[in-house]
């Protein structure tokens, strides 16, 4: 009884659990960097006892939290502070979104339009005078490089080129493939088909996949990011009744639908939640159990480091990636040390941000300097475009790593295919 | 998952535990959840400060005035010696270079201006011979404007209770202005990262030189030399030595410290679990076989050896309801009085009963449950039944030497 009334006796995003011990302002990226953000305790907990008094209390300035979850990573109390500002965002910001964050926000519509004309899209963002208007008349940062689009989407190669096979297989699983492999990077995908086919997994794709509203949630669509996430659920409980896990390739899609899915838009996600997750996450455990093995070319050498992203770092999983790479014998792995890059999605896109995004990002960027590799691994495709857009390096998942160094034949033999 | 040792717990004990286990070859997993009460140090590790409200001189000596239950009657007072010369060497090889010794103890300021008793004192924070006379006669404190974490006037005081003549000056700069800009995040570890540019350590050290006018020392907030090496940096830069003192927390010292640490102990290889909590063990007969994490759900970590490092009440390795106090994770057998009106006393300044509250452990730091000593797991750090660190001042002292006590256990040492 007396465990029932302190377990029960607990509010939203465990606010009252903060000891005001302060730790989460040390580890926050953008108050070390932007005297405007008055830091995650004012932000989170504190300013929630005010905002609960009075919604008056809420500041504009809180849209300046990046969402990195970094906060919540270091409360030793387990207040979801993040949560807390992106609630008080949801509850108070009642501003229409601008033209620019409805664009940025809807990936999934904007790159259906846009692969159509993908080479054009691509040489068109890429001119300067196409910039300089951006800059001014959307307030996207003239310094950002667009992802670049490719000509055919993810599911139409998966289609043409790999579903019939697919079913050939004794196992499947099913892939979230998300909006990047879609529109913008569908090797990935194609490097994900690859893995598991050569371990014995046929790889499904959902029946209906929506972008998983990472975007439309920080650009305050949040509506349409509920209505997205209830037909992703839908569509991912049909797969696990079928006996298929679903796997990501995206930390940040797989943190946004494990998490913020029911701690944000009250989606309820328990019964996907333990089906859904990163292949890498899927891939370690098979063979932590001994269930497939990898045999990797005995010509590939390379020197790679990894980059731990935010949502990587929130979910904890970043050590299933950093295992699975050190399995390669010709990798060798510098583990950078763990912080934000600035992007966090789209905000690095907005030209009021641009600033902040890149200092927040400086450490990183002298460290994988400092590195001196070949490439650099992570989990989240925003990242990628940051990291390569600011220090030149090339960015890969670890996925199409492990898929590159890959003895296919050998693997398939291992696995007994 | 498979380790040799699973610890769970990040702070100062476990990653001593964790740092020596990995130096010996180990394959040790740290799990923790959020960053330690590290952070609220000042720059200085106690051995033992006080017994029965007596400061204490020579710490050695003193241990056989401890109560019998107390983590250091376990160790000793000769393998106390050793291990506490090997906790020093520790921290050095982590870069953190500290003075002093646990044969004699040396004072630290308090943020609030109390002269304490220390053993390891970080290089560039005060550090005064104790009972003897101070080697400066006239200091000049620094004051930031705008900085509340520092209460200025408890620290002057203290000072000159200690006979200094003090002077104190008011430094402003344009780095420094800046932050002031949101009152809410001017901190000690803020202004460090605004500091560490060479830029504003410059500006800082011009301020400082222009009040530093005879004096024998400077003294200033512990604001600066968060990760970088801008402490040394502006040490050069002013005319005169200059000494940090101890902020309100988070601490630049702490911070430092848990980072060194925490780089350290991967460095050598060990996987390091922050923001990630220990749910529940599965026992496989009286041993434990593997301990579950929220984040890491089903995929258990197995391991030989269990450590405990789970911090007292405040970091939730303990935790009382209206009826008992337990150790969440493994419901262990505590130490603890049965009835909650003893938990306390009523005068807040008097020796509070739960803080000696913790985890039972035989005489090698086996943790106990239903009254059988569980043969894989141990306990280490402030979940340690015994000692009171709020009155005792051994606080970290316990935790640097039982977590390499125990790391010396597991290797058959």
């Amino acid at each position: 009884m007396a465990e029932e009334m302190q377990l029960t006796n607990t509010s939203a995003n465990n606010f009252e659990q903060c000891l005001k011990c302060s730790i989460c302002t040390v580890y926050c990226p953008v108050s070390a960097v932007n005297t405007a953000y008055p830091g995650p305790k004012q932000a989170g907990p504190d300013g929630e006892r005010y905002r609960l008094k009075d919604p008056d209390f809420y500041q504009e300035t809180l849209k300046l939290c990046l969402n990195c979850k970094r906060c919540e990573v270091a409360c030793p109390s387990g207040v979801r502070i993040g949560d807390i500002i992106q609630q008080a965002r949801m509850n108070h910001f009642t501003h229409r979104p601008k033209l620019r964050d409805v664009m940025l926000a809807n990936t999934d519509f904007v790159g259906s339009m846009v692969t159509l004309v993908a080479p054009i899209t691509n040489f068109t963002l890429g001119l300067k005078p196409v910039k300089v208007v951006m800059d001014a008349a959307l307030a996207i940062d003239k310094h950002r490089t667009f992802p670049a689009y490719s000509g055919t989407k993810f599911e139409r190669w998966y289609k043409k080129h790999a579903a019939a096979e697919q079913d050939t297989f004794a196992k499947h699983v099913s892939y979230f493939h998300g909006c990047y492999v879609n529109y913008n990077f569908p090797k990935l995908g194609q490097d994900l088909v690859k893995l598991m086919n050569a371990v014995g997994y046929g790889v499904r794709l959902l029946e209906k996949e929506k972008c998983c509203g990472v975007a439309l949630m920080s650009n305050g669509l949040y509506k349409q990011a509920r209505r997205q996430g209830e037909t992703n659920m839908a569509s991912m409980r049909l797969a696990i009744e079928r006996g298929e896990e679903v796997l990501t390739t995206s930390s940040t899609c797989t943190f946004t639908m494990r998490d913020e899915y029911a701690h944000l838009l009250g989606i309820a996600n328990d019964d996907v939640r333990a089906h859904l997750t990163l292949a890498t996450r899927f891939l370690y455990r098979l063979i932590d159990e001994g269930s497939v093995q990898l045999a990797f070319r005995p010509d590939y050498k390379r020197r790679l480091a990894y980059h731990t992203a935010c949502h990587m770092q929130r979910m904890g999983w970043a050590i299933y990636s950093i295992e699975l790479l050190r399995m390669i014998p010709g990798l060798e792995l510098d583990v950078l040390e763990s912080q934000c890059c600035g992007i966090a999605g789209t905000y690095g896109f907005k030209k009021e941000n641009y600033a902040t995004s890149q200092a927040i990002g400086e450490s990183l960027f002298q460290s994988i300097a400092d590195a001196n590799v070949e490439a650099v691994v992570t989990d989240c495709e925003t990242c990628k475009w940051q990291i390569e857009m600011s220090t030149g390096v090339p960015v890969e998942n670890p996925i199409s790593v492990l898929a590159d160094a890959l003895d296919v034949e050998k693997t398939k033999k291992l696995n007994g295919l | 998952m498979r380790y040799d040792t699973v610890i769970m717990g990040g702070g100062l004990s476990g990653l001593m535990c964790g740092i020596a286990l990995c130096k010996a070859g180990q394959r040790v997993a740290i799990v923790t959840s959020g960053q330690s009460s590290l952070h609220f140090n000042g720059g200085s590790l106690e051995l033992l400060g006080y017994v029965d409200g007596q400061p204490v001189t020579h710490p050695l000596e003193s241990i056989n005035q401890l109560p019998a239950g107390h983590p250091y009657q376990k160790l000793g007072a000769e393998r106390i010696a050793a291990l506490a010369h090997e906790a020093a060497l520790v921290l050095a090889d982590a870069g953190l270079h500290t003075t002093g010794n646990a044969n004699e103890n040396h004072c630290r300021i308090s943020p609030m201006g109390v002269m304490l008793p220390a053993w390891l004192t970080l290089e560039g924070y005060v550090a005064l011979p104790m009972g003897k006379d101070c080697p400066w006669r006239r200091v000049l404190m620094v004051n930031v404007e705008g900085y509340l974490d520092f209460p200025v006037d408890f620290v002057v005081s203290g000072l000159r209770k200690q006979g200094l003549d003090v002077v104190v000056a008011d430094v402003v700069t344009d780095e420094l202005e800046q932050r002031r800009h949101t009152p809410s995040e001017m901190r000690a570890t803020q202004l460090a990262k605004v500091l560490s540019t060479r830029v504003a350590t410059e500006h800082l050290a011009d301020a400082i030189n222009v009040a530093a006018v005879d004096v024998d020392a400077i003294l200033l907030p512990a604001i600066i030399g968060l990760t970088d090496d801008s402490l040394e940096r502006l040490r050069q830069l002013v005319k005169l030595p200059l000494h940090l003192v101890a902020t309100l927390p988070p601490s630049v010292a702490g911070t430092r410290m848990q980072a060194q640490l925490r780089h350290y102990f991967q460095m050598l290889g060990g996987t390091y679990l922050l923001g990630d909590t220990v749910t529940c063990a599965s026992f496989n007969g009286d041993a434990v076989a593997s301990v579950e994490t929220e984040k890491l759900g089903d995929m258990p970590l197995r391991a030989t050896h269990f450590v405990l490092a789970t911090g007292s009440f405040m970091s939730k390795g303990l935790a009382a309801n209206f009826e008992r106090v337990y150790e969440p994770v493994m419901n262990l057998d505590v130490d603890a009085d049965g009835s909650r009106s003893e938990w306390t006393r009523y005068d807040v300044l008097e020796p509070q009963p739960y803080m000696t509250y913790g985890v039972a452990t035989t005489a090698d730091f086996h943790v106990v449950k239903g009254g059988k000593p569980v043969p894989n797991v141990f306990a280490i750090g402030s979940v340690l039944s015994g000692h009171d660190a709020v009155k005792n001042h051994d606080g970290t002292g316990v935790s640097a030497l039982t977590g390499l006590a125990v790391a010396h256990n597991i290797l058959g040492k």
